[in-house]
């Protein structure tokens, strides 16, 4: 099966006094059609950097991208023509954002940015347009969506407006949908009516989703395949079942520890001491060694190469695969878990 | 003063008592002004907590959990009700005595890259509490060094600014200058929320260190229940400006009775793949606190609602030790399947693995 999206060796640089910065460091993955992709990492691991890469909307004369390419469809998107850039945007992929407060425009109507939308990428009438648009608001459980097409967005909450940011993105029917933290400014309760109305729109359009997330809960939720980035590279790569079974990466095995569990008394969290390196650091070896439990000499000298452990399941980690009794020092396994 | 008495809880009576604590905040709507709304913020809180304890204000956004906090501190004035604090009455002291009060009572906010002041140096963010209360007369400077090390900062970072540190280090900082006039209960407005996961571990490590060591008490006001049911002994659930639930962690975790917290615990993503579990899917928003719901506040999302909860406002009402209010509970507890996850057997390499990020200084703190 040839991958709806395939990104191989991106790399994006910033510039920044004195220089540039790589935010992305040679990095490669794949979505299948209908197919979810989770990405997660924290803040500043490059996992949005990606997502405006593919999108085509790094700032100019900023961010660009150094090497590698954006294969959709059979098109390279690093080499398409901002026009053609445009007409894919929003149209084949589209994006919906973490802040549903600030992606829509206050001074015009949903129902006006909704029928913009689709009239760019459509030749339906106004009428034609406005009537697909009560349609959408209405897949994405908005009630009385032809009352409420005329509103204002400070008119809806933010649960709301995220369904709304959502209706705009699915209205092109596109074959990818890029959401970047599409749930993180959400309350719970509300967060859980949006994760399940983006599970049933995805089995209703088959539309692949490319999810980018701090949040390893809504991974687990949504996500068909995992990539973990830390530091602008991918750490870990594999099936949601085998990454939260059989985690590889040290950096994996410690964001899980540091999640409180809602079903599991324990008296303290495994936090991962320090923290993420500042892209200049210059860091020569794993970006991960300073901060590992396990790193030994290797891992601070030489940088290691994203490998297969079979089934498809890849770690960057000159100890990978972790055994099941790694060498950890006695002393700290009695005070653990 | 050296009657600051830090592991000693006065027996019998709790350290902190909040009695029907109410705050209305005007509005002005309408043409200049004249039609007055009133958004009912915190309507009615009553909770205790004991010396060494933590107690968690949960709910979501304008729940008025921030504001409660800040009731109990005076930051805000309350409309009515009383706060005892040791016996005595906050509510009732002067403006200069409460001024003195806050060395016993001190706040972390939830953005560190806010509450900081950016013009100081460290060690002017933990010197001026010192001086304004007349502590450590004389050595400032050690004593702000003592403070970095407690929170797990080195010393020589006292001449810094706050713009040079990540958020997880500035939220130490912020501990810190809590930390400086050794008091005896915090109130924790969502301390961790802004940060990182791998960073929001270590500082709810660090709160539960310092607390063990300075027998801190703490009210932690969270949306994020997974961490509140790590750090707190006791939970009250806000919904509206009222509780709606409040019991020791334990039976609230294990026997949500109020169709909200039951809502609320299965609405959250859990890091497992494929665990079964019924969901409750609230539908709508919470309602607008100037016009809150008749009746039950809840009534309007809630699954189990019937025509009584509309007309009669449900008392929080004490059934061994777990307060709950609702009219039916009983009847929902006894049909919900609210069976939660089919938890998955421990994952002995992955725990043997995690032990290893175990900070070695764990077991000396504690």
């Amino acid at each position: 099966m040839s991958a709806l999206l395939e990104v191989k060796g991106l790399s994006t640089r910033f510039k920044v006094e004195g220089g540039e910065f790589t935010a992305v460091d040679d990095i490669s993955f794949s979505v299948q059609a209908g197919r979810t992709l989770g990405i997660v990492g924290e803040s500043g691991c490059g996992k949005s950097v990606t997502s405006l890469s593919i999108m085509g909307l790094l700032a100019k004369g900023q961010g660009r991208i150094a090497a590698g390419s954006i294969t959709f469809d059979g098109v390279d998107l690093t080499q398409l023509p901002a026009a053609g850039m445009r007409a894919l945007r929003g149209n084949r992929i589209a994006m919906i954002f973490q802040e549903p407060m600030t992606s829509l425009n206050p001074a015009f109507t949903i129902g006006d940015q909704l029928i913009e939308g689709i009239r760019c990428h459509s030749d339906l009438g106004y009428q034609e347009a406005r009537q697909h648009a009560i349609e959408m608001l209405r897949r994405v459980r908005i009630p009385s969506p032809e009352r409420r097409i005329d509103e204002y967005p400070h008119k809806l909450s933010g649960g709301m407006r995220q369904r709304v940011m959502i209706a705009m993105a699915l209205s092109s029917q596109p074959a990818l949908l890029i959401a970047d933290e599409p749930t993180t400014a959400l309350d719970v309760t509300i967060q859980a009516q949006v994760l399940e109305l983006m599970r049933t729109l995805r089995e209703e359009t088959g539309t692949a989703i490319m999810l980018i997330t701090h949040d390893l809960g809504v991974i687990a939720e949504l996500a068909d395949e995992v990539v973990v980035m830390y530091s602008g590279r991918i750490v870990e790569r594999a099936s949601v079942t085998q990454l939260f079974d059989q985690p590889q990466h040290p950096y994996t095995i410690g964001l899980l520890g540091s999640i409180p569990k809602l079903h599991l008394e324990q008296s303290r969290l495994a936090a991962i001491e320090g923290q993420v390196p500042t892209p200049m650091s210059g860091l020569q070896g794993c970006r991960f060694a300073p901060r590992c439990p396990f790193a030994d000499d290797t891992c601070r000298t030489a940088q290691p190469p994203l490998i297969d452990m079979g089934d498809g399941h890849e770690a960057a980690c000159w100890k990978a695969p972790l055994a099941f009794a790694l060498d950890v020092p006695t002393d700290n396994a009695a005070a653990g878990v | 003063m050296t009657n600051q008495d830090h592991k000693t809880p006065h027996s019998g009576t709790p350290l902190l008592r909040v009695e029907n604590l109410v705050k209305h905040f005007p509005v002005n709507n309408g043409l200049f002004g004249r039609d007055k709304a009133i958004v009912h913020a915190v309507d009615g809180l009553n909770f205790e907590l004991a010396a060494g304890d933590t107690m968690a204000l949960v709910g979501e956004s304008g729940c008025g959990k921030s504001t409660a906090g800040r009731l109990v501190l005076r930051l805000l004035e309350a409309t009515s009700g009383t706060v005892w604090f040791d016996g005595e009455d906050l509510m009732s002291l002067k403006p200069a005595e409460m001024r003195a009060k806050r060395r016993s009572l001190q706040m972390i906010f939830q953005d560190p890259y806010s509450s900081l002041n950016p013009r100081m140096t460290v060690e002017q963010t933990l010197t001026e509490p010192l001086a304004l209360h007349g502590l450590a007369k004389g050595r400032h400077r050690e004593r702000a060094a003592e403070l970095l090390d407690l929170v797990g900062l080195a010393p020589q970072y006292l001449q810094r600014y706050p713009h040079e540190f990540s958020g997880g280090q500035r939220q130490r900082i912020g501990i810190a200058r809590a930390l400086a006039v050794e008091p005896r209960l915090i109130v924790c407005d969502e301390p961790v929320s802004a940060l990182d996961v791998s960073i929001q571990a270590q500082v709810v490590n660090l709160m539960q260190d310092l607390q063990r060591r300075l027998g801190l008490s703490y009210i932690f006001i969270a949306h994020d229940l997974a961490v509140v049911k790590h750090i707190s002994s006791h939970v009250a659930v806000m919904y509206l400006g009222q509780i709606v639930e409040y019991a020791d962690k334990k039976s609230l975790f294990a026997q949500p009775r109020h169709p909200y917290t039951q809502a609320l615990l299965s609405a959250i993503p859990l890091p497992e793949p494929g665990a079964k579990r019924d969901r409750v899917v609230l539908q709508g928003d919470v309602p607008n606190p100037i016009n809150p719901p008749a009746g039950c506040r809840f009534h309007t999302r809630c699954p189990h609602a019937r025509a009584r909860c509309a007309e009669e406002v449900p008392a929080l009402k004490n059934d061994g030790g777990h307060s709950v209010a609702c009219h039916f509970w009983t009847e929902i507890a006894a049909s919900a399947s609210l069976t939660p996850v089919v938890v998955q057997p421990p994952n002995l390499r992955l725990q043997k693995l995690q032990a290893a990020f175990q900070p070695k200084t764990a077991t000396v703190l504690a």
